[in-house]
């Protein structure tokens, strides 16, 4: 049997009937990376200690200790901070960064005994939905390696996909962890706002951006949700168990058909169908429901997103860390810091959001999609009273070909039914709903759950009502 | 579309240095994104029932703090991490700088 295969909640189980080690599962995964890596490009480095440490969490369950996941090898997204680790968020301009501290999900991860086997790949800041966009190469989709694995979080998806570790954590600024779960076959959550604290992960859309787990079951993506969630001093958005009232369950599944009437793939929604129709026969009643703005939810998303981009990533001026160039004066050490450090999407979404945010278009752009997005928020919540969760596919076709997506435009149209809970701090979640076939292959796709704020139960609940 | 001077005075408040001819491209793709996100003049803001975002003030006591700090006790690997470095002090350019 391949350990490497096992889901987080079976290697737990073996571990504790002591029928396997950590090291097991460690060199089980270790030997994939061996033979694939080279190929596919997922991790970007491989820790040189996991051996170490996976004796040391033997060494820790020989002594009782029982971590939520003592012993479980994880993949980590390069944009998020391990201390004394790189952590390079697939940028140039910071290829050679060190991390000062540990992310507080890093330091939760750590006390709760799980095992880091490397950093792996994204799009540079997490800016794509193809890890194509990463200054050290794109990512292959271990399933069909002509095509890309999703991103941002391809890397992370990728690693589970192809056996190179347990699960992975990922972040989601638009869909970035659930697009590459469904592309590669997963289980992908991106939290309530504020669930997860951000502190040490690099910022890209701070109104927006969540830490999330990339897991083979709907039940891992529980376990690593719990170790990460939690209220944190240095993360002023994170939010109590309790900031948000209790959902009611109602057994009812909105279903906003207006948003799929076109530009969807018809088997992607035929295999939605299907998944709906289990659903029904289990019990569970689907109710039609309109999102009236959410149509102008990605004009919304790609005008915030980077006008927080940019902002964000002005901090990258060659003072304190990473590249640090030398021109003629000050301003020009900005400007030739960032004009090399940063690559063409990276450049792009900095132009765009400082254009939007510019003195004559702010009103124009920035100011009337935050309009926009309070009555977006407004009709989810109005929606999710009377229902559970609200189902849609997770993007409108499957894992696209390496290349195929040139021109950035059409590649942000696959977020359209990702960004919404984004913009509007639900937690949503992206499960498996079988395969398409695609030159001959077959291909995953993935079902997408939103729920209330701070209802990531439905979430749990439903999604196993489809595994 | 966007013009040739309005993207190099963009990319000027954006501090970044462009490379040769990515002025056109960036105007080409900063046009069609934009024609595209210009969908949001759609959106009818209705002034009269504001849904006003429920935004909380996150406040704690003005004192240092050591335990549970990310960057306790980090000095040495925040020195490290110095582009240009003396010492224990980071080496930065003057900000007013002579006309010539």
């Amino acid at each position: 049997m391949d350990l490497a295969t096992l889901s987080i909640a079976e290697a737990l189980q073996k571990l504790e009937a002591k029928e396997i080690t950590s090291l097991d599962l460690v060199r089980a995964a270790k030997a994939h990376i061996d033979s694939k890596n080279a190929d596919l490009n997922i991790y970007l480095e491989v820790f040189v200690d996991i051996e170490e440490q996976a004796k040391a969490a033997d060494a820790r369950r020989a002594q009782g200790e029982k971590g939520a996941l003592l012993g479980i090898p994880l993949a980590i997204k390069d944009n998020i901070l391990i201390e004394g680790r790189h952590a390079s968020g697939a940028s140039k301009i910071l290829e050679n960064y060190v991390a000062s501290y540990d992310a507080t999900v890093i330091k939760k991860l750590k006390e709760a005994g799980a095992i880091f086997l490397g950093r792996v790949n994204m799009d540079e800041f997490a800016m794509g939905g193809s890890t194509e966009n990463s200054a050290f190469g794109p990512t292959k989709n271990p399933l069909d390696t002509s095509r890309v694995p999703g991103g941002s979080s391809g890397g992370s998806a990728a690693a589970v996909a192809g056996q190179m570790g347990q699960a992975a954590l990922g972040s989601d600024t638009g869909g970035s962890i659930r697009e590459p779960a469904s592309f590669c076959g997963l289980v992908g959550l991106k939290p309530t706002y504020g669930a997860t604290s951000r502190s040490g992960l690099m910022a890209l859309g701070s109104s927006l951006d969540q830490i999330g787990p990339l897991t083979r079951t709907v039940e891992d993506a529980e376990i690593i949700f719990n170790v990460i969630r939690g209220k944190d001093p240095l993360d002023s958005t994170t939010i109590d168990s309790d900031t948000y009232p209790t959902h009611v369950p109602t057994k009812k599944i909105g279903v906003p058909r207006h948003l799929f009437a076109e530009g969807v793939d018809k088997d992607v929604l035929e295999k939605f169908e299907e998944s709906l129709k289990k659903l029904e026969a289990a019990g569970y009643e689907l109710v039609d429901i309109k999102l009236p703005s959410a149509p102008l939810a990605l004009a919304m998303y790609y005008i915030i997103m980077p006008a927080e981009a940019s902002s964000n990533l002005a901090r990258f001026d060659g003072v304190r860390y990473g590249l640090a160039k030398v021109g003629d004066s000050l301003l020009e050490d900005y400007a030739i810091t960032k004009g090399e450090g940063f690559g063409p999407e990276v450049r792009r979404r900095i132009m765009l959001g400082t254009y939007v945010l510019s003195a004559g278009y702010y009103d124009a752009y920035y100011g009337r999609a935050l309009a926009a997005r309070e009555a977006l928020a407004k009709e989810y919540d109005d929606a999710l009273k009377k229902v559970d969760v609200i189902a849609t596919p997770t993007a409108p076709c499957p894992a696209t070909k390496i290349g195929e997506k040139s021109d950035p435009l059409s590649m942000y149209l696959m977020d359209v039914f990702t960004v919404p809970a984004n913009l509007t701090g639900n937690p949503a979640l992206s499960v498996p709903m079988g395969t398409v076939v695609r030159e001959g292959k077959e291909l995953p796709v993935g079902l997408q759950f939103t729920a209330s704020h701070g209802d990531e139960a439905s979430l749990f609940a439903y999604g196993k009502l489809l595994a | 579309m966007i013009s040739k001077e309005e993207i190099v005075a963009i990319a000027e408040l954006a501090r970044l240095k462009l490379k040769d001819g990515e002025a056109e491209t960036l105007g080409k793709d900063i046009s069609n994104i934009l024609d595209y996100v210009g969908q949001i003049n759609a959106f009818e803001a209705d002034t009269t029932k504001e849904h006003k975002p429920d935004v909380r003030n996150v406040l704690r006591e003005d004192v240092p703090r050591q335990e549970g700090d990310a960057m306790f006790e980090k000095r040495a690997s925040i020195l490290a991490a110095l582009p240009r470095r003396e010492g224990d002090h980071n080496v930065v350019r003057k900000i007013i700088q002579k006309d010539e």
